[in-house]
């Protein structure tokens, strides 16, 4: 296309837009509404992946130790979980250790504890073991248990399974929510796109007779599928960081402190909200622009 | 000019439209297809159009052969023909003068040759002072000649007018015939079809008659009948 016909073209793009102006705002409302969930799906992903990256990062194996197991025998024990294939870090805890983190725990009743230091301390000596990948936990765990002067193991295997199956769940129909939408928005664009076509068909009829090649009569129309989905993702965008601002102020006044503790683990507020304008505004795009253009392949066979 | 051999063409539902066509049409001719309806006229041109693609045979226009040519050049094959039909087909929201403009912004002219190119034709169909004016409020005949200025506006080396006087009384027709025959002695190779008898024997033109899809005769200088 020459350049020369650009002006012309963009002109016939948005008079396109102006002259079905009910059917056009039909048409941004529904891609509004799509982006939108779209938007609010998105941003709950982030921050649920965000905190389980967090959560899986921390989950943590604890071998309890056999009771009168020399210092030695306590460090070559060490070694072997340290030589364990997908071990992270270990860190040893001692006894002492393990009842002073108790009764931290304990706060103002600590003080039940009292007369169970030195040689009454039940508490056994441990190993606290991290490994790099959350999935590979139980199978890690499994292996320690056996090793001779390892009493026990531990590592909360319900919560961390429970967790991992269903942040991939979430993960998994997020994912899905998200392509069955956009292919909805397509359907719809394309149909409303389909209209001004067919008002326009015997335009377009013409056209093809007086030699007019197909990416010039389909250009106007993809400049109106394109503004479709950029106004749309612009209005999405907007309501977007509107509900996510009124969600992150109201746990804020209603959960206070603790709020704030969790929301660090939570995706960087403006980092995220950023992200996904731009995720709505291309998606947008390629909405707008693949409904225009289904809806017209029909009418070019001329 | 045109070459057709040995063309035939089968519509999907059975139909046999056009069967075994020779045709050789050189420049500068003024040819008419004649036939009742039906006999395979409009086959014929939509063949020459590439709208539809013949089921055995070759078309060759202008150098160009129509078989292998690929769908994306199709515009570029009808920028070099001009096209008139029954109904005019102008766009309605657009001026007469846009109406023409409007062909030469497709084919990325410049304004410069727009506003040149646009008055001469309108003056050579005779509508110079219409220019401003919309479809609607223009006659059958005056509809027709703006049809017949935006299908030369671009030179086309060659005009096909489909039963351009269909739609239009005697008088008004006879005006449209006027304006092709000056089309023609300006070199433009023009076809006609049609199936008004008058007109095909006044014009004293090639004359090629179809009768359910076989040519039934090439006539030079020749005249409209049925005595087959």
């Amino acid at each position: 296309m020459k350049i020369r016909t650009l002006g012309l073209q963009l002109r016939q793009g948005f008079s396109g837009l102006w002259r079905n102006r009910v059917m056009t705002l039909v048409a941004i409302g529904s891609v509004t509404a799509v982006l939108l969930v779209l938007g609010l799906s998105l941003l709950t992903i982030i921050n649920i992946n965000s905190l389980a990256d967090y959560i899986e990062s921390s989950v943590e194996i604890k071998a309890f130790l056999e009771e009168e197991l020399d210092s030695s025998q306590v460090q070559t024990i060490g070694e072997r979980i340290a030589r364990v294939q997908g071990v992270k870090e270990i860190d040893f805890e001692t006894k002492e250790m393990a009842l002073r983190k108790y009764r931290e725990q304990l706060g103002d009743d600590g003080s039940l504890l009292e007369g169970l230091e030195g040689e009454n301390n039940p508490f056994p000596s441990s190993y606290i073991v991290k490994v790099e990948d959350p999935n590979t936990i139980g199978s890690i765990a499994d292996e320690i248990a056996v090793f001779k002067g390892v009493e026990e193991v531990q590592y909360g295997k319900d919560v961390v399974e429970k967790l991992l199956a269903s942040t991939n769940l979430i993960r998994v129909v997020g994912t899905v929510l998200i392509c069955i939408l956009a292919f909805i928005s397509v359907f719809i664009i394309s149909n409303t796109i389909k209209m001004t076509v067919v008002a326009r068909r015997k335009e377009i009829r013409i056209m093809k007779y007086i030699g007019a090649t197909d990416s010039f009569i389909r250009f106007p129309f993809i400049i109106e599928g394109l503004m479709m989905g950029i106004i749309g993702a612009a209005f999405a965008s907007g309501m977007v960081a509107a509900i996510y601002n009124y969600f992150y102020k109201s746990m804020h006044s209603s959960f206070g402190g603790i709020f704030v503790m969790i929301s660090g683990y939570l995706a960087p507020y403006s980092q995220s909200l950023y992200d996904t304008s731009l995720i709505l505004l291309g998606v947008g795009m390629v909405i707008g622009v693949a409904g225009s253009g289904i809806s017209l392949r029909r009418f070019l066979k001329v | 000019m045109i070459a057709m051999k040995d063309v035939s063409k089968v519509y999907p539902n059975g139909t046999a439209a056009l069967e075994g066509i020779d045709i050789d049409i050189h420049k500068g001719e003024f040819v008419f297809f004649v036939g009742s309806s039906g006999a395979g006229k409009s086959t014929l041109v939509k063949l020459l159009l590439k709208e539809e693609n013949p089921t055995s045979g070759a078309i060759t226009i202008d150098g160009v052969t129509l078989n292998t040519l690929k769908r994306r050049q199709v515009p570029y094959l009808r920028r070099k023909l001009g096209v008139v039909f029954q109904d005019f087909r102008l766009l309605p929201d657009k001026t007469v003068a846009e109406n023409v403009a409007f062909a030469m912004h497709i084919v990325g002219a410049s304004k410069r040759e727009i506003v040149r190119q646009v008055p001469r034709v309108l003056s050579i169909v005779g509508l110079g002072d219409k220019a401003e004016v919309f479809p609607s409020q223009l006659s059958g005949g005056e509809q027709q000649r703006v049809s017949m200025a935006r299908a030369i506006v671009n030179n086309p080396t060659l005009l096909i007018a489909d039963e351009p006087t269909g739609n239009l009384d005697p008088d008004t027709a006879w005006e449209i015939m006027k304006i092709l025959k000056e089309i023609n002695q300006r070199g433009t190779t023009v076809i006609m079809a049609t199936h008004a008898r008058d007109i095909v024997n006044y014009m004293r033109q090639r004359v090629i008659t179809l009768d359910r899809g076989r040519i039934v005769r090439d006539q030079e200088r020749g005249g409209y009948s049925f005595e087959d």
